[in-house]
């Protein structure tokens, strides 16, 4: 009953059609842009765009702290997923409900938040001032510390829901056997744990790192234009320049990144057994 | 060993994640001036304010069109294209299925110029026309992969079984696939609805004077003043954002699909 | 009445590139129950499906009742199937469940109520009509989605492995509920299963299928007593099948020499067939289980391995003894090649 090709398609294509005209295409072409010139195609874009001393800073500050929230992530959620699954059945609904909570508001309130907790008159100053640890307040806004923190608190519950998802998957008596057999918790994790759930490392880490390589709102707002990152980069680019180049050429590193760092983390998945 | 220890790991993560939000809903409830926590005295004035403030109330409206026809749209789009790629065996199903899942890959702030570019300006496309399209492209990989989920647990003999009892193919996709994929196209409706109410980055180079998402118009706000109005507002979405999903949560338990 | 009911002529199915039936021919004879049997690949769902209409032919035609069906729509063949998983939908009752293709056809709710509690009662769900289907056994949610079926009074009713999900005692009770219902309303009956032992129980004729084709037509006593080919014999529990030459049995293993001459090219036993205890050959006891009536032994001899049957009034033989034994004429099945 599901033979015809023809009737499938005229299903299935609406969808990909729209997807490829009113987005692959005028991304596509933005994307070719970064190759172009008069001559015809090079890599001019890119030679120029890292020339300048700050793009490359801009560049490697965002794959630092890329790679360090998708690291602190995968740490806490390890720790965080491991006592949510050994929670009774209605706890643990509730806990993961709490966990799962934060990524139905917008990411706008979220990241506000931290003005609030990290701002001259805000909670962290006015505990340091209070307790007599500094004269005056410190600055915490506009750091890399703050836009660390803005992306860990967005970002951390996909890797929470990911690692839960896997770890349930681990047959139930493997980890109690692994106990019986002599094991510590740290050997239980790294031969246990970390083999079977991998996966979900994998899927929670891409997810993680490539929302903080692209995030906008968070380095914005607590970043502002001290702490560029890529698309805050991007962004005053356009805006205040009208430099086209730049964008496409940011673009394709952000595009290329997140690819790469998928099909890494796959490998690394894959290669460990 | 686990009960102790778990309970501090949970407690000071859920303390890091919620924490946050908590803060807010006070900030903005301050009786003062400025935004601080904790706030100098409670006062519902700030979240009164809120409603008074014309560009607000333009981009709430904005807001809300995008995230309910762009969603709809985008299941309209869809659930067929869902279907089709679970029940028929298509040349090119992988393509399909990466193509339609591709706005989930490129960063919003790209879509968002590139539509400007390519649209906007050289097509005349009007700007709401272009986030509209927007939108919808980003929540078509959510409506997708969501139906695509539950159209797995549902069997292909029964709209058979459908067919032979004297149905027409449409007829045994309305009686007997829709009801049974209920749950997952409501809950990919409120899915897609949160992230495109949401949305940021694809907004950013779409918007103008007039026309402008509510995040953005915050976003534009704070640049401003920093009083505890947008705080109250923040508060205000989060708990609307929450009562559509805990209402959904009742209703079908709709954590099973997501 | 031997009227031909359903005729399948020239019939080709493929899948694609594959073809897994090719240029079939088979008379169904209206009001009998006939089965579909063979291993899976065999083409027996395939043909099954086609007849349904969910599969259309690449070449040849069905007829229905003198009716060419081949280019009718599924839902217009008048036929009814019942799937292996029963397809039952698990949003509506069992009552709406039942009434469901009536419903379809803009019947007054009276009539639909009163041939759907009918349909219920047949099948003896009767107190169930409320229920869903998760609510129900895997015995009940069978017959229901045999009421479903029936209900439509279909001109030829499909089953697919309709006793394979069910446990022994259900098995018998579903057996019994099949003949039941076909002697009843008389409705020709075609049902697709790979064991054997359901098609000799149930089937008025059994079509043996192998690669897409029709290995061999006959009625259940035919089959058992005389398959025509190896496969045929394999199929139909002859476990112990030689070639012939000379006067001589052989294998790969060895041979043995026959106490009598045949023309045939294959002979063929029954394990039941294999006489334990005297006789002109030995073999090394290997395995031996206990099987209620009798004692079945896997006996290591020159001609490779020997499955036999004793009936359990003969003394056991342990394991890794010798037993004298005899492949006897009488129950020898000739086989072509």
């Amino acid at each position: 009953m599901f033979s015809s090709t023809r009737e499938g398609l005229a299903l299935a294509l609406p969808a990909a059609i729209f997807a490829l005209l009113l987005f692959l295409l005028p991304v596509g072409i933005l994307l070719s842009e970064a190759f172009q010139s008069d001559t015809g195609w090079t890599l001019k874009g890119y030679t120029d765009f890292f020339a300048k001393p700050l793009n490359r800073t801009v560049f490697l500050r965002t794959l630092k702290l890329g790679v360090l929230v998708a690291g602190t992530a995968a740490i806490i959620g390890y720790a965080a997923a491991f006592s949510i699954v050994n929670l009774s059945p209605a706890a643990r609904g509730r806990v993961f409900g709490l966990v799962v909570l934060p990524l139905m508001i917008s990411p706008v309130a979220r990241t506000y938040a931290w003005i609030v907790i990290l701002g001259r008159t805000g909670i962290v100053n006015d505990t340091i001032v209070g307790l007599g640890l500094s004269e005056t307040p410190i600055r915490l806004l506009f750091t890399e510390t703050a836009v660390f923190l803005g992306l860990l608190q967005l970002f951390m519950p996909l890797m929470i829901i990911s690692l839960v998802s896997a770890m349930e998957n681990i047959p139930r008596d493997v980890i109690p056997a692994a106990r019986v057999l002599g094991a510590n918790w740290l050997q239980v994790f790294f031969n246990v744990i970390l083999p079977l759930t991998k996966e979900g490392l994998v899927v929670g880490g891409t997810l993680v790192f490539t929302g903080a390589l692209t995030a906008y709102i968070t380095p914005a707002i607590l970043g502002g234009s001290k702490v560029l990152m890529l698309e805050t980069l991007l962004y005053q680019r356009v805006n205040v320049a009208n430099d086209f180049v730049s964008a496409s050429v940011i673009a394709m590193i952000l595009i290329v990144m997140s690819f790469s760092a998928n099909l890494l983390l796959k490998r690394i998945a894959t290669a460990r057994t | 060993m686990k009960n102790l220890s778990t309970w501090i790991i949970l407690g000071l993560t859920l303390t890091f994640l919620i924490g946050p939000f908590i803060i807010i809903i006070f900030a903005g409830a301050s009786a003062g001036e400025a935004l601080a926590f904790p706030p100098d005295g409670l006062s519902l004035k700030w979240y009164l304010k809120v409603f008074t403030i014309e560009s607000f109330r333009e981009s709430f409206l904005l807001s809300m069109f995008l995230a309910i026809f762009g969603t709809f749209v985008a299941l309209l789009l869809g659930v067929p294209a869902a279907y089709a790629l679970n029940r028929y065996d298509l040349p090119g199903d992988e393509t399909i299925r990466m193509v339609v899942a591709s706005p989930i890959i490129v960063p919003g702030i790209i879509v968002g110029l590139a539509l400007l570019r390519y649209l906007v300006i050289p097509l005349d496309f009007t700007v709401t026309l272009a986030l509209f399209m927007a939108h919808t492209a980003l929540v078509l990989p959510y409506a997708v992969r969501v139906v695509s989920s539950s159209m797995n647990n549902l069997r292909a003999d029964m709209e058979e079984a459908a067919v032979l009892l004297g149905c027409t193919r449409f007829q045994a996709f309305t009686k007997v696939v829709l009801p049974n994929i209920r749950g997952g196209v409501l809950a990919a409706f409120i899915l897609g609805f949160v992230t495109s109410f949401n949305q940021v980055p694809v907004s950013l180079f779409l918007s103008g004077p007039g026309v402008k998402t509510l995040p953005i118009d915050m976003l534009a706000y704070m640049e401003i003043t920093y009083d505890p109005s947008v705080a109250a507002l923040s508060a205000l979405l989060a708990f609307m954002s929450l009562a559509i999903v805990f209402i959904a949560e009742r209703l079908l338990g709709f954590s099973r699909y997501v | 009445m031997s009227e031909k009911h359903v005729s399948l002529s020239n019939l080709t199915l493929s899948y694609g590139k594959t073809v897994a039936v090719p240029n079939l021919d088979l008379d169904i004879v209206e009001g009998e129950l006939i089965a579909l049997l063979g291993p899976s690949g065999c083409g027996k769902t395939t043909t099954m499906r086609a007849i349904a209409g969910l599969l259309t032919p690449t070449s040849g035609t069905i007829e229905i009742d003198g009716r060419d069906v081949t280019r009718v729509a599924a839902n217009k063949r008048g036929i009814g199937l019942v799937f292996q998983s029963y397809a039952l939908f698990p949003h509506l009752s069992a009552f709406e469940n039942v009434a469901f293709g009536l419903r379809l056809q803009k019947m007054a709710d009276a009539e639909v109520r009163t041939r759907t509690d009918a349909g219920i009662a047949t099948v003896g769900l009767t107190g169930f009509e409320a229920r869903k289907p998760a609510e129900m056994s895997g015995g009940q949610q069978q017959r229901l989605a045999l009421a479903r079926s029936l209900v439509m009074e279909p001109k030829v009713l499909l089953l697919d492995e309709p006793l394979s999900n069910l446990d022994a005692r259900l098995r018998l009770e579903m057996r019994t509920e099949l003949q039941r219902v076909q002697k009843e309303t008389g409705v020709t009956m075609v049902f697709v299963t790979h064991d054997q032992s359901e098609a000799l129980a149930l089937a008025d004729r059994i079509v043996l299928m192998k690669d897409g084709k029709i290995e061999q037509l006959g009625t259940p006593s035919q089959l058992y007593a005389e398959p025509n080919t190896a496969f045929a014999a394999e199929f139909m529990g002859f476990e112990n099948i030689f070639r012939v030459e000379g006067a001589s049995l052989v294998s790969e293993t060895g041979q043995l020499p026959l106490g009598f001459t045949t023309q045939s090219a294959l002979l063929a036993w029954r394990p039941s067939g294999v006489q334990v205890g005297h006789g002109p050959f030995h073999g090394r006891v290997l395995a031996s289980s206990f099987a209620g009536g009798h004692r079945e032994y896997v006996l290591d001899t020159s001609l490779g391995q020997i499955k036999a049957d004793a009936p359990i009034e003969t003394v056991e033989v342990a394991i890794g003894e010798t037993v004298d034994f005899d492949l006897p004429l009488s129950s020898a099945r000739p086989l072509a090649a």
